[in-house]
């Protein structure tokens, strides 16, 4: 038999060795609820913009979420009775118009027979392209034709898109109209 | 807690990926390159920046008509799940809603989880530390656990306009699946229930057109038996050990200090003294 010789200290203090050792080595501190809640959620305090997809003609409502004037994430926006909330691919990825590195940010010209971009400022962008419309127009203006009077070019034409609402798609066929441009396409019908 | 489930019936699935983009989006998840496949299908298989996929089979039914399926594969979060159980670091566990996550500061990169998943949706990701380390981390859906403590619902479900996928209560959602199987069996003669036993059920519930191999699933999957041998048996015997081990020395070393302040000098002496 092993007998122990312990005074009434050595005993307490033998106990609470014991008992700290115990709980270290067997059962360990909770670490679980010290990793929990470290994470905070994505759109806890983002501010909320309505907006509408730009991509085609059906207007799906969006939510764009952003932080300090960065868009953290979009998603579709339930109230809206059009797409109540869903998205197809496309939409959903609509946080990258903004966020990408492919954006243009600046307007890019491409003279004709050259295979570079340059970049210009928005002046002499709209300046150029009111002055060349205008050229090309006088350059080929018809006014009769088989003895009708038709007042058309038909060296200019228009290209509409989906993402045009409705407001804009008429600004658009008014001005292409009052041009004389006959040629009036729309990108979904190719 | 009632249980949840996600339901996803592949015959409404009109492949148009949004889910796929939806995860993305939600997870910050980078975008990947990919090669042709020879169908429409981007991915062969969920990777660690892509934690769903939507496959696309080209199928002969029994009448020689091609069946054109769709189906959106992801973590199936299982009720007894085979990646939790293998998983030495318990950096895997289930949550309140079923789902099961990964911890990323516990995950060692081991591997076990993504060689043991019956269903094979578990990915390692490579990462390099300040001092140009790899290190790896293993990475799946989480059923946006994220969004479903805030009474939101998974990203992917949000985003589905066909409403092909629903997340809700458990029976609710079963109920549902039976109901749609028998409303589809004129159309899909093998349709079924996809909610395999052999893994407790599982927190992704399926209406399948076809047979589970059509889309490459097990019919019956199973958490492997060296899984369970390892977590329930070796594992606990093996801890208990070196508990026992770790505690005969540290009680050993604290005993020692204690009762050897008398002045004998060397702990082999003092040790005699007691005996």
């Amino acid at each position: 038999m092993v007998e122990l010789n312990l005074s009434r200290r050595q005993f307490l203090k033998l106990s609470g060795a014991t008992a700290a050792t115990l709980a270290i080595v067997e059962l360990g501190f909770d670490d679980k609820r010290a990793y929990a809640k470290t994470k905070e959620f994505k759109i806890a305090k983002t501010t909320v913009t309505p907006t509408i997809c730009c991509y085609c003609g059906v207007g799906c409502g969006i939510l764009v979420h952003t932080k300090k004037n960065e868009v953290v994430y979009t998603e579709g926006d339930p109230d809206n009775p059009i797409n109540e909330g869903k998205l197809c691919s496309k939409g959903t990825t609509l946080r990258q118009l903004y966020t990408s590195e492919k954006r243009l940010t600046k307007p890019l010209y491409r003279a004709p027979g050259s295979s570079k971009w340059e970049e210009k400022d928005w002046g002499w962008m709209l300046d150029t392209i009111a002055k060349r419309t205008k050229d090309t127009r006088d350059a080929s203006f018809v006014e009769v034709e088989n003895g009708i009077t038709v007042n058309k070019t038909e060296k200019i034409a228009s290209l509409g898109g989906a993402a045009l609402d409705n407001e804009e798609t008429y600004l658009l066929a008014k001005l292409m109209r009052g041009l004389g441009i006959t040629y009036l396409e729309h990108q979904a019908r190719i | 807690m009632a249980e949840f489930v996600k339901y996803i019936d592949v015959t409404k699935c009109d492949g148009c990926r949004a889910c796929m983009v939806a995860c993305k989006n939600w997870n910050d998840l980078p975008a990947e390159h990919t090669d042709f496949l020879g169908s429409v299908q981007s991915h062969t298989k969920t990777t660690a920046d892509t934690w769903n996929v939507l496959q696309y089979i080209e199928h002969e039914n029994s009448k020689g008509g091609l069946e054109y399926l769709f189906r959106h594969s992801s973590c199936f979060h299982c009720t007894d799940a085979a990646c939790q159980k293998v998983c030495p670091e318990s950096a895997i566990s289930y949550t309140d809603f079923g789902s099961v996550v990964i911890d990323q500061d516990k995950c060692v990169g081991c591997g076990y989880c993504v060689q043991n998943c019956p269903f094979e949706v578990i990915s390692l990701k490579e990462y390099k530390d300040k001092n140009g380390e790899t290190y790896r981390k293993s990475h799946k859906c989480t059923m946006c656990t994220d969004r479903l403590e805030e009474g939101l619902q998974p990203a992917c479900v949000t985003t589905c306009h066909t409403g092909a996928m629903e997340f809700g209560k458990k029976d609710e959602m079963i109920r549902k699946a039976e109901k749609r199987v028998s409303e589809i069996r004129g159309r899909f003669p093998n349709t079924m229930v996809y909610n395999p036993p052999g893994v407790g059920g599982t927190h992704t519930v399926y209406v399948l057109a076809e047979r589970p191999s059509v889309y490459g699933l097990p019919e019956n999957p199973k958490v492997p038996t060296s899984a369970v041998v390892w977590k329930d048996y070796a594992q606990p015997i093996g801890k208990m050990m070196l508990g026992a081990t770790t505690m005969a020395v540290v009680a050993g070393f604290v005993s020692n200090k204690l009762f050897n302040k008398g002045g004998h000098g060397h702990g082999e002496e003092g040790g005699e003294d007691y005996e």
